[in-house]
């Protein structure tokens, strides 16, 4: 019998990627176009994942607008209720599954209140897609109903369009080591100054940082583009559509030694420069090194990831090159990267089938979900995804570029060992 | 079917204190200024303790995907423990389609033959109500195919709260179980526990207590609980609603058809504590019962300030601010004052009112906003301690007082007598640590 329904759920819904990606945009209110409950559940969720407040307020959509309202009525009044407290750069206003069945417009509706506050809107049904998608349609949207398009470009100045499942760290990091080839760039969106957890005066009821809607209004002039993550190819053509004149570099991952070196090959390439900084040489040898100090473990190792897809592409990819052995990898959703993460067998499922293909492994790596499942089949576990109860500071994991890929093969490898030591 | 008669019933509770000034519960949310959870929120709280019952929610993504597994609330189930399970049929485009009734049944087939449970619960949400599925229709079927009780209960979160939706999972449990089982023998002294979701264990703090003065706890809702237990509910004596007001409609229908009576309390602080047990002995009247209370009572009660005396030494004459919601605005308030902290205020800014007359009992001043008050009472009455929500932390370094996030997810109980001594233990741990005037040093780049 094919199972018809979720057993323990590893997909995370469209409208919860959509709050990620506002809330990596400066002084934003994320609005979500639902009934109460969705909004509540979702900022409980990501407040104890980063452990700081979260914003978002909903269109509470009642029983009674549900029928009579095709989104007009609750969303002018939400801009009306925000406005008169707080007074947001932009409004992400993005749908849920009982909207989306209404069949709401929300475009409409946003013409309505466009005098009075800038919004970006979106389509986000949770019965569709996941946590990558609705990130990322986010981003589209912002791209295509920001973005002022320009008639000439600045070659230095790089737009990087991160996935989902880049931590803060992880951003800052990439935004960094571009920096030292000598471009300006900005991260649509950027969740390094705002999801970072970092100590500010206002526990404010709006995004904590992030890109200056100012700056995404003026990014048309952005020479070069790079997408991370297969979930964000699409960002990068759509504006490639606005500026035809931009070079589009699309990376799968910036995790492992190949995938890194791919990234700096298209820096300096474009750049046409022979070596890169020093401390990225530096950083290689770090990474060859720990590849060959690691290999004996990680080689020896058999693996389990339940993640979504984009991490799962990156995870498994630069774990193999130290010779681990993937054995199954569960992702909630489609994806055109799921027939290239180099594992045995790759399954769209839930956490369920992560317990139902541990035979043989030593090590799960996986969200918080997996802690209970670890525990019960005496399995190692590496916590990574959404969403991450326990661990603390997870906003600083960083798996990407050489220096993250250091990190995460000694993690595993200590980890195996203690793990072997202990059964 | 939502039943639409059945939720205005429950909006204008008779029994309950606070509709003869405002119907709380009946507001519609703002939009735009809304927080709190939805009606299907309210019932996966007051149902997802039945460890022994698979909890379907008939769903797209969103509702489950986020909520599954985030609850504290224990058993000491043998089995499968279900509480901390997610059960989805996950609606797709399809099924928004075509109707989600075919998923619903292939997905409760599923189950009964793979899991094997004592019920299902299977909650009707949003985007199921909206597409009209026919769920009574399904689930009344399968019932009778596989004979195990499948409760639905109708909570889309449109329909409110979740106050409301914690009724509406009340609702289903007697219209659908209460009374459908006999007990073998009828305890003399047997009581429900009413909206006790045994968060963190709380209520293993106190049940060991009421047993050894002589009361049986004949069945939950629904901490701890398990479906054959609720099933004999009815022949219980007593039922005591704790904490929650919302399950009140529920215990007057009881009281209505199987003539139970039922009483209201709070097991947070030694005085509260004191009083509930006291309360449920003297529903009973019996004079032996209550002897042997008292005798347990002046025992438990002597043990605890026995284990509070040190930590007493760093407490007395400390001050508080308490800043949070609902009955915790006055239940942790009586709890703190029992440790001996003078609780200087307490916000109501996310009370009922009927939590605010009570607050009103344990509290000088009852602050209505707090981002505006709770600066200023910190430095006027030198409070040392702020116990709020994480928004509040920034306010706490900034007066560098210490800081308990009395929200965040605990993993100790304060419930009932022994978990006054975690209580004490964390304030004190908070008021020793030096972390909050560490955090508030101005860096050496700011000017002083
Ligand atoms: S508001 Fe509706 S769709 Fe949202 S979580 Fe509650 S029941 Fe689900």
């Amino acid at each position: 019998m094919k199972k018809p329904l979720q057993i323990n759920p590893l997909k995370l819904s469209q409208p919860m990627g959509a709050l990620l990606a506002f809330l990596g945009v400066k002084n934003c209110m994320p609005l979500m176009h639902g009934a109460q409950g969705c909004a509540s559940f979702t900022k409980v969720f990501f407040t104890r994942h980063f452990n700081d407040p979260i914003a978002i307020q909903t269109t509470a959509v009642n029983d009674i607008t549900a029928i009579i309202d095709g989104g007009d009525y609750s969303i002018s009044e939400a801009i009306k209720n925000i406005t008169k407290k707080v007074k947001p750069d932009l409004v992400g206003l993005f749908t849920t599954g009982l909207t989306e069945t209404k069949g709401d417009d929300i475009k409409g509706a946003t013409l309505l209140v466009k005098d009075k506050q800038k919004i970006v809107y979106v389509n986000t049904p949770d019965f569709e897609g996941g946590l990558e998608s609705g990130w990322s349609l986010s981003v589209q949207a912002m791209i295509s109903q920001l973005i002022v398009p320009q008639v000439t470009i600045n070659p230095n100045k790089l737009l990087l369009l991160p996935n989902v499942n880049l931590t803060p760290i992880e951003v800052e990091k990439i935004k960094e080591s571009i920096e030292l080839f000598g471009f300006e760039v900005i991260a649509l969106p950027d969740i390094s100054e705002s999801l970072d957890g970092h100590l500010g005066e206002k526990q404010g009821s709006m995004s904590a940082g992030g890109v200056e809607v100012s700056t995404i209004e003026l990014l048309g002039d952005s020479g070069i583009v790079i997408s991370i993550g297969e979930s964000m190819k699409k960002c990068g053509e759509k504006f490639k559509e606005i500026q035809p004149l931009s070079q589009h570099f699309h990376l799968s991952s910036v995790s492992g030694l190949i995938d890194t070196d791919n990234f700096y090959k298209i820096l300096m390439g474009y750049k046409n420069i022979k070596t890169p900084p020093p401390s990225i040489i530096r950083w290689r040898k770090r990474l060859q090194d720990a590849l060959l100090d690691t290999h004996f473990l990680i080689g020896s190792s058999n693996i389990v990831i339940a993640d979504e897809a984009d991490k799962s592409y990156a995870l498994s990819k630069a774990l193999k090159e130290a010779g681990a052995k993937i054995s199954s990898v569960i992702v909630p959703t489609r994806s055109a990267i799921n027939a290239f993460i180099e594992s045995e067998k790759v399954l769209i499922g839930d956490m369920e089938d992560l317990e139902n293909a541990l035979e043989d492994c030593e090590v799960i790596i996986s969200n918080f979900h997996a802690h209970r499942i670890a525990q019960k089949h005496h399995k190692a576990l590496i916590l990574r995804g959404f969403p991450n109860y326990e661990q603390v500071g997870n906003n600083m994991n960083n798996d990407v570029l050489y220096e993250g890929s250091c990190y995460l093969l000694f993690e595993l490898a200590n980890l195996i060992r203690e793990s072997r030591e202990k059964h | 079917m939502v039943n639409r008669k059945l939720i205005k019933e429950l909006l204008s509770e008779s029994a309950c204190s606070h509709n003869k000034t405002k119907k709380v519960s009946c507001d519609k949310p703002k939009p735009g200024a809304t927080s709190g959870g939805c009606a299907f929120e309210g019932a996966q709280i007051a149902l997802f303790p039945y460890a022994d019952a698979v909890h379907l929610v008939h769903s797209p993504a969103i509702c489950l995907g986020a909520s599954w597994e985030t609850r504290a609330t224990l058993t000491s189930f043998k089995g499968e423990n279900n509480t901390v399970l997610g059960y989805c049929t996950d609606i797709t485009t399809n099924d928004v389609i075509f109707g989600g009734d075919k998923k619903l049944e292939e997905s409760l087939d599923y189950i009964i033959t793979n899991k094997n449970p004592n019920a299902i619960f299977v909650y009707e949400t949003c985007v199921t109500a909206m597409i009209g599925d026919d769920m009574d229709n399904v689930c009344g079927r399968v019932e009778q195919k596989h004979g195990i009780p499948i409760v639905v209960v109708h909570s889309p979160g449109f329909v409110g709260n979740k106050n409301l939706g914690s009724r509406l999972g009340g609702e289903a449990v007697l219209g659908h179980l209460i009374g459908t089982k006999e007990p073998k023998e009828v305890h003399p002294f047997g009581i429900n526990l009413i909206g006790e979701y045994n968060a963190t264990g709380d209520m293993w703090q106190y049940i060991p207590i009421l047993e050894k003065i002589g009361i049986k706890v004949v069945s939950t809702l629904a901490g701890d609980g398990r479906i054959e237990n609720i099933q004999m509910a009815h022949r219980a004596k007593l039922n005591v609603i704790v904490c929650a007001k919302s399950l009140i409609t529920l215990c007057r229908k009881m009281q209505e058809q199987y003539e139970i009576p039922y009483i209201s309390i709070s097991f947070y602080g030694k005085r509260d504590t004191t009083n509930a047990i006291m309360s449920i002995v003297n529903a009973f009247g019996d004079e032996e019962l209550i002897k042997k209370a008292k005798i347990v009572i002046a025992q438990e009660e002597a043990k605890l300030e026995d284990a509070l005396r040190d930590y007493k030494k760093v407490l007395n004459g400390k001050k508080a601010i308490l800043n949070t919601g609902g009955n915790k605005s006055w239940s942790i308030a009586s709890a703190l004052q029992d440790i001996g902290v003078e609780v200087v205020a307490t916000s109501i800014a996310k009370a009922t009112l009927e939590d605010i007359e009570i607050a009103k009992s344990y509290v000088p001043i009852l602050i209505k906003s707090p981002a505006n008050e709770q600066s200023k009472l910190i430095d006027e009455h030198g409070v040392d301690i702020l116990l709020a929500g994480g928004r509040s932390l920034y306010t706490a370094i900034k007066k560098k007082i210490a800081f308990v996030d009395v929200n965040q997810e605990k993993k100790v109980s304060y419930g009932a007598y022994s978990g006054l001594i975690n209580l004490a233990k964390d304030v004190v741990d908070a008021l020793n640590n030096p972390v909050f005037k560490v955090v508030g040093t101005k860096a050496p780049w700011e000017i002083a």
